[in-house]
């Protein structure tokens, strides 16, 4: 082979090897206030976390413990009028519902709901408790909910704690498998949810 | 060497096509039916798919969107049996699930199963039973068995040809398409054997073909509601798994109208069964973000009339969509159906969020503490009470 051949082919090694394959997940330290999901929005976690290179959309990030499927804490910092929540998968056949200028704070669970039973492609959801709670210093709620994804008999259990501020949704939510995951990091999550400041 | 490469290929085809049960002149006696009682499949492709079919059946019956309700099973399989015989209905058995999109499948075992959208979208007996018949002819002709074979075949082909042929793209594209053209044939040969299962029972035959003009009209609705265009096309695409809605309406109105049967579709049974189910139903289609959709589903329940509980409906659907005009008319369907009487308490609710979000407090806070009194005990009780006090 050429010297030239060979030049044009450690240059194109180097530069494949110089991008990772996957975004790369980052540790989240414990003890240290972080913004999350590209907002104003900052959390101090009590203990550690892995931050998931993926985002499930444009102003939101996951943290997780055991990997998402085990625990999945995501937060959505200021989610504007217009957008969906996470990213559209077909915008023209299946189009999840959008944040809207009016919104009540009884929307927020509805909001959430209608998005995962059309992203999920599930109608095993169901809202367990709900009730008003401060967020970040203004007027929202806390709900609980179930749900499972079609095909799988795995029943997922989740927090989320949310308010509209400004005109835009801030919301985390924590989902786990019901049995043994939900419980284990509920604590970690509250830890978390309680320390949340815009 | 090409020739002789294909006339290879082609001896490969027929020879395993030979093996896949032509019955014609050989010694082999007729298969049994296979909704014959405790039937038992013989060749070795049916006892694996029946095994495989066997082992789904098995996760199916501990689904969490199975729904168990005995009254709803024992109504579907009455139309089952009415539709298709004593004899037949008795080897299926039938799995309701709650999904809100119109379908139904038949495995190759005998499980039926019935998604609770298709149930609340067909609008008599006479159109859940062609649905069912279509399914029953399926397991009757053994089709996924036929299927399967057909796809064996094809595979073989588009494997052998990778290897053997030069430029073989086109050889596979071929293959591909034949497998969904058989699968597409398979379809409507179960259309016309559910045609026949309607025109011999008490149902009138026309209604298979009512059910695909139903679901024209809905896609069109529901891609209008979406900025899209209604369009439908007489012939599939190649990789398409069933004929088209607007082929399928065509030939069993031309069929219902040579058969010329004039009997009663039984529309009062019917939405008796449904009426502890539709507000359920209604509630996980409207969640699905189809304004058109679930607009024409609600228009078409009201056909007979508009009830407090369709009212409810629509004043939900039009609250979900939440542009200012639609909170509006929201608010409209909501009084509508508070003065009808038959309305859930649910309604005040709705109609207080509805003014609320339109910025006229004082009445949205009025119906919201109506609401609280009549159902102190709901779900969001402590959440509504912040909205009213404030």
């Amino acid at each position: 082979m050429s010297t030239r051949h060979l030049a044009a082919l450690g240059a194109l090694t180097a530069l494949l090897l110089a991008q990772p394959v996957s975004a790369g997940n980052t540790l989240v330290r414990a003890g240290q206030r972080v913004a999350v999901a590209k907002s104003a929005m900052t959390v101090m976690p009590g203990t550690e976390w892995n931050k998931l290179g993926a985002r499930p959309g444009r102003n939101s990030e996951t943290w997780t413990q055991d990997g998402e499927a085990l625990n999945d804490l995501t937060f959505y910092g200021g989610i504007e009028v217009g957008r969906p929540l996470f990213r559209e998968v077909d915008k023209k056949n299946r189009p999840l519902p959008k944040v809207s200028a009016t919104m009540l704070v009884t929307d927020i669970p509805v909001l959430l709901e209608n998005s995962y039973r059309v992203a999920l492609d599930t109608s095993s959801f169901g809202i367990d408790v709900i009730e008003p709670a401060r967020f970040a210093g203004n007027d929202g709620v806390r709900f609980t909910y179930h749900f499972s994804k079609q095909n799988e008999t795995l029943q997922r259990r989740g927090e989320a704690r949310g308010a509209v501020i400004g005109g835009k949704l801030y919301m985390i939510t924590y989902e786990a498998p019901g049995l043994y995951y939900y419980d284990r990091s509920a604590a970690a999550f509250r830890s978390v949810a309680d320390s949340v400041k815009l | 060497m090409r020739k002789l490469m294909l006339a290879l290929l082609l001896g490969l085809a027929t020879g395993a096509a030979g093996e896949s049960g032509a019955i014609a002149g050989d010694k082999k006696p007729l298969p049994l039916p296979t909704y014959g009682q405790a039937y038992a499949p013989t060749t070795v492709d049916e006892r694996g798919i029946w095994m495989l079919a066997d082992e789904d059946e098995r996760r199916l019956q501990d689904s969490p969107s199975r729904i168990k309700d005995p009254e709803l099973n024992a109504y579907v399989r009455n139309v089952l049996c009415r539709t298709v015989g004593e004899d037949r209905c008795k080897s299926v058995r039938i799995y309701i699930q709650q999904v809100p999109f119109f379908n139904a499948s038949m495995s190759p075992n005998g499980t039926m199963t019935v998604w609770s959208g298709l149930l609340l979208r067909v609008r008599n007996e006479a159109e859940l039973g062609s649905i069912l018949g279509h399914e029953f002819g399926h397991f009757e002709l053994r089709h996924q068995l036929r299927s399967f074979r057909n796809r064996r075949t094809g595979s073989d082909i588009m494997a052998w040809a990778s290897v053997l042929v030069r430029n073989s793209g086109d050889i596979r594209y071929n293959a591909w398409g034949q497998i969904y053209a058989f699968d597409r044939a398979q379809e409507r040969d179960a259309d016309l054997i559910g045609f026949q299962y309607l025109a011999g029972s008490q149902y009138p035959s026309s209604a298979a073909a009512d059910v695909w003009d139903h679901a024209m009209l809905e896609s069109d609705a529901s891609a209008v509601g979406r900025r899209g265009s209604a369009r439908h096309k007489y012939v599939a695409g190649i990789f398409a798994t069933h004929p088209t809605d607007l082929a399928r309406a065509t030939y069993l109105r031309t069929a219902s109208i040579e058969a010329a049967d004039v009997k009663p579709a039984i529309v009062d049974r019917h939405r008796a069964a449904m009426a502890k189910w539709l507000p359920i139903f209604l509630n996980d289609q409207i969640k699905l973000n189809d304004f058109g959709g679930s607009e024409y589903v609600i228009g078409c329940l009201a056909e007979g009339g508009w009830s407090g509980a369709l009212l409810f409906a629509r004043g939900e659907l039009y609250r979900e969509r939440g542009n200012p005009r639609d909170l509006v008319s929201a608010a409209q369907f909501y009084q509508e159906a508070i003065a009808k009487g038959d309305a859930p308490p649910e309604a005040y609710r709705g109609l207080g969020l509805s003014l609320l979000r339109s910025q006229q407090i004082a009445e949205g806070q009025a119906a919201l503490a109506t609401y609280l009194r009549l159902k102190p005990d709901a779900a969001d009780a402590a959440l509504l009470s912040t909205l009213v006090s404030r």
